[in-house]
């Protein structure tokens, strides 16, 4: 049961994101009109003329002012109307069903992997800083950090895809239809994008842990003959829990956003492909619908990040 | 209609490996007792495709975008058929014939049903052509405008009543406006038809989800049995055209087409696929907006035409896999003009000197509109550098497709370079790309004696008649310069060795009639 102070907090920070949501629409919405190109030349065809274009511009709406498109756009966005695209006339909403499954199984893997691989890593150097074990393991660190995603990902795939055989090398399978081949298609695409994350998480970890283990305090629990495992579990990595989850959470938004590339080069239909095939083609119904939904994404991630906060350390409100 | 200007049938060239695994196969089936060509291909299986773009609309007569063929000839037969290497138009569903220069009469195939059960007949083609010519979504309307009247004649018969003599009306019925659709579904549907499409063709509607997958299943009642052989067809959209040759590679697609040619050492590279080229249509051509200084110019038009190394240019950037284009058609096709193709040898010399007549003996700049994908890029630098030697100077602006080329047709830049895709008669291609007030000749302007030729181009039935009008047209917009042709691109496609029968055809779009899967 949640305390009503932080109720609260949950309450302020969901009516924060309604001006959120409004500013980051508005602005693609904005800048999709500003970028020159025209979506009714596209739904014209091959045969365009300049009487087709007038008449299907009339037609959905796009010789209307900017404001009045956002407007309508917006009013049916708040009854849960994502429109259609203006490309195929597939449900918005239809789309985004179907791709954010996707996109959301490759985020959540990378960041268990990110963790999984990272923690440890990050534990080991910081328990000899300094030996060689931290001077290795910093350096793959840093190669982690320096290699492109897409760059590993296609390495990864001509290896163990197109040489090997032993993993899909494109697409995806929704989890529901079948858990085993979901995962075997979702794990390169998740290696690719955590690759950076476990460096990152490793190097964060280490240089809090690092700090917190050289402090005054952790002297005096040495002097009074607490064991060394005991301080690393207990109180080293209990006081760095706050640190990890800021660096946690900000990696989940930035592997959320590289998903863009890493699906590109995968061929998986998620979020980032829609989004991209949208904006290229000035789809704008579809590029507000994922965009809308992003927000949400990203806002709730920060929302759960903030009430973790508070209840690793009291402290915070 | 004269046989004599259909040039020799264009044999799809095969890669080595591939033409050894074909006589391999006919040695094989010759063996066996039967002769390679009465072996009846294996029916069943489903064909996995990797298709690099997502089609706009299933219903032929709103879709916009060129890629969408591949998908809609599964799933809808056409009035009018062509052959494969020369699109020369061959009877579909109809037999046609002009009693008159003003009638059309289709002659319809009997017994022929609609995936919904509903019957093919008089009435439905009628309704099809009157929605392409009237309805407020049609995309098509442009190609039947010389259509006054559909009547239906007898229950298997509709004739057209026309305002002029338009010959290239077969043609035009063997693409989008040919494709019938079920009215029925039309009537049910209405605007959701895109997404619904009921046709009568090999293969029935099963599903699309946008930029993921489109999949057909067998239509059992298909009026004819000698195509149609696999159950199902799986177009699994890949946008990126190096990953969905991977997905063949890696065998979870069974084939993937219309690749460019820089992926051809990698379909060498992988040991078990099989690679067909052929020449399409597709012309990669600078467009020119000639009511712009200096491209209204004609001598500054003629440098250009003169200062381009097609030959180079299809050896740079296409491995090869192109033909220099001296018009906006191919040398295979009924049309090609001998006399045009002999205007402009490749001549730095001429251009310079060209450009000096024409007042500019310090060269140009041009501004041109271009776009960002790879193969763009590569043509533009090797262009740049030809025209470079001549003094043309090319400031590039690069953008998306949809915003260069709306921008170049809104008199945006001097020229683009872009492509044209092609249409099944060539009095379209010329109609909508250098008629007065066409959405594609950017200038908007053409003398009264190419209108007028272009009008005539469409009176003759007779393709020897009609060639000799293509050929004075194909005069003036090359005398003219009004674009400068680069290049033809071949249809490059990958797919394992167990598909077997694909034909590529000389329009680009691929059909998977013949297709089957071993």
């Amino acid at each position: 049961m949640l305390a009503p102070a932080k109720r609260r907090m949950i309450r302020r920070r969901l009516l924060q994101a309604i001006p959120v949501i409004i500013l980051a629409t508005f602005i693609v919405f904005g800048l999709l009109k500003l970028v020159p190109g025209d979506i009714a030349v596209t739904l014209a065809g091959d045969n365009a003329t300049d009487a087709r274009i007038a008449e299907i511009r009339t037609m959905y709406g796009l010789d209307q002012p900017f404001l009045v498109q956002y407007g309508g756009w917006l009013m049916k966005a708040v009854q849960g109307d994502l429109s259609k695209s203006l490309l195929s006339g597939e449900a918005v909403l239809t789309s985004i069903a179907r791709c954010l499954p996707n996109t959301m199984l490759i985020v959540v893997l990378a960041l268990m992997l990110a963790m999984a691989i990272g923690i440890p890593l990050g534990i080991l150097a910081a328990s000899r800083p300094g030996g060689w074990v931290d001077g290795f393991v910093m350096s793959v660190a840093s190669l982690g950090v320096a290699i492109p995603n897409f760059w590993l990902a296609m390495l990864l795939v001509a290896w163990l895809s197109l040489s090997m055989g032993w993993l899909p090398a494109t697409g995806s399978v929704p989890f529901t239809e079948n858990p085993w081949e979901s995962l075997r298609h979702a794990i390169l695409p998740a290696v690719a994008l955590a690759s950076g994350g476990i460096a990152e998480v490793a190097r964060q970890l280490r240089s809090s842990l690092v700090e917190v283990l050289s402090s005054q305090q952790v002297r005096t629990l040495h002097a009074k003959g607490v064991g060394p495992a005991s301080i690393l579990w207990k109180h080293g990595l209990k006081n760095v829990s706050v640190n990890l989850l800021t660096v946690i959470s900000l990696l989940a938004n930035r592997i959320l956003a590289a998903t863009v590339v890493v699906e590109a080069v995968f061929a998986i239909p998620g979020m980032g492909s829609l989004i991209v095939h949208a904006a290229v083609q000035r789809d704008f119904p579809v590029v507000q619908g994922v965009v809308f939904v992003m927000v949400l994404i990203v806002v709730s991630i920060n929302l759960l990040t903030d009430v973790l906060y508070s209840v690793l350390d009291p402290r915070i409100s | 209609m004269s046989q004599d200007l259909i040039r020799a049938p264009l044999a799809s060239m095969l890669d080595r490996r591939s033409f050894l695994a074909l006589v391999g196969a006919a040695g094989a089936a010759t063996l066996a007792g039967g002769s390679a060509m009465a072996a009846e291909p294996k029916r069943g299986g489903v064909l996995r495709l990797a298709a690099s773009i997502n089609p706009s609309s299933l219903d032929p007569t709103t879709g916009g975008s060129g890629f969408d063929h591949c998908y809609l000839w599964t799933m809808y037969d056409t009035l009018v058929e062509w052959d494969y290497d020369t699109l020369k138009p061959k009877p579909g569903l109809a037999k046609w014939s002009f009693p008159d220069p003003k009638t059309m009469v289709l002659d319809l195939q009997p017994n022929v049903k609609f995936h919904d059960g509903a019957p093919l007949d008089a009435e439905a083609v009628k309704f099809n052509l009157d929605r392409s010519r009237q309805d407020q979504r049609s995309n098509v309307k442009a190609d039947l405008t010389s259509v006054a009247e559909v009547v239906v004649t007898g229950p298997l018969q509709v004739t057209l009543k026309l305002k002029n003599p338009d010959t290239a009306l077969p043609a035009i019925l063997s693409d989008r406006c040919g494709m019938i659709i079920s009215p029925t579904a039309v009537k049910t549907h209405g605007a959701a038809s895109d997404r619904n499409p009921v046709g009568a063709g090999p293969w029935k509607f099963v599903s699309w989800a946008d930029n993921q997958k489109v999949v057909v299943a067998r239509n059992d009642n298909y009026w004819r049995k000698d195509r149609g052989f696999v159950d199902g067809i799986e177009f699994n959209v890949i946008p990126e055209q190096a990953t969905g040759l991977r997905s063949v590679v890696a065998g979870q697609n069974d084939m993937t087409f219309s690749l460019p040619a820089r992926l051809k050492p990698v379909i060498a590279k992988a040991k078990e696929l099989q690679s067909i080229s052929a020449p399409t249509l597709y012309c990669i051509q600078f467009y020119f907006n000639t009511k712009r200084k200096p491209l209204d110019n004609l001598k500054v038009r003629q440098a250009i035409n003169f200062a381009l190394d097609r030959d180079a240019f299809v050896r740079a950037t296409m491995a090869g896999l192109g033909e220099a284009a001296t018009m906006t058609l191919p040398k295979s096709h009924w049309a090609w003009s001998e006399a045009a193709s002999k205007l402009y040898p490749h001549s730095v010399e001429k251009a310079k000197k060209l450009l000096e007549e024409a007042g500019f003996p310090q060269g140009i700049e041009l501004t041109v509109g271009a776009y960002t994908d790879q193969d763009s890029v590569r043509r533009a630098e090797v262009l740049q550098e030809q025209l470079g030697k001549a003094g043309i100077r090319l400031k590039f602006t690069r953008g998306t497709v949809a915003e260069i080329s709306a921008n170049f047709f809104n008199q945006g830049y001097d020229m683009l370079l872009s492509a044209w895709t092609g249409r099944p008669d060539p009095s379209m291609t010329y109609a909508l790309g250098f008629d007065k007030g066409a959405y594609y000749n950017a200038g908007r302007e053409a003398t009264e004696e190419l209108s007028d030729l272009i009008r005539r181009s469409r009176e003759s039935e007779n393709l020897k008649e009609r060639a000799a009008v293509f050929d004075k047209i194909q005069q003036i917009t090359m005398g003219q310069a009004l674009s400068a042709p680069v290049a033809f691109q071949y249809e490059l496609s990958a797919m394992t060795p167990k598909v077997k029968g694909y034909r590529p055809n000389l329009l680009g779009k691929p059909k998977f009639e013949f297709v089957s899967l071993e």
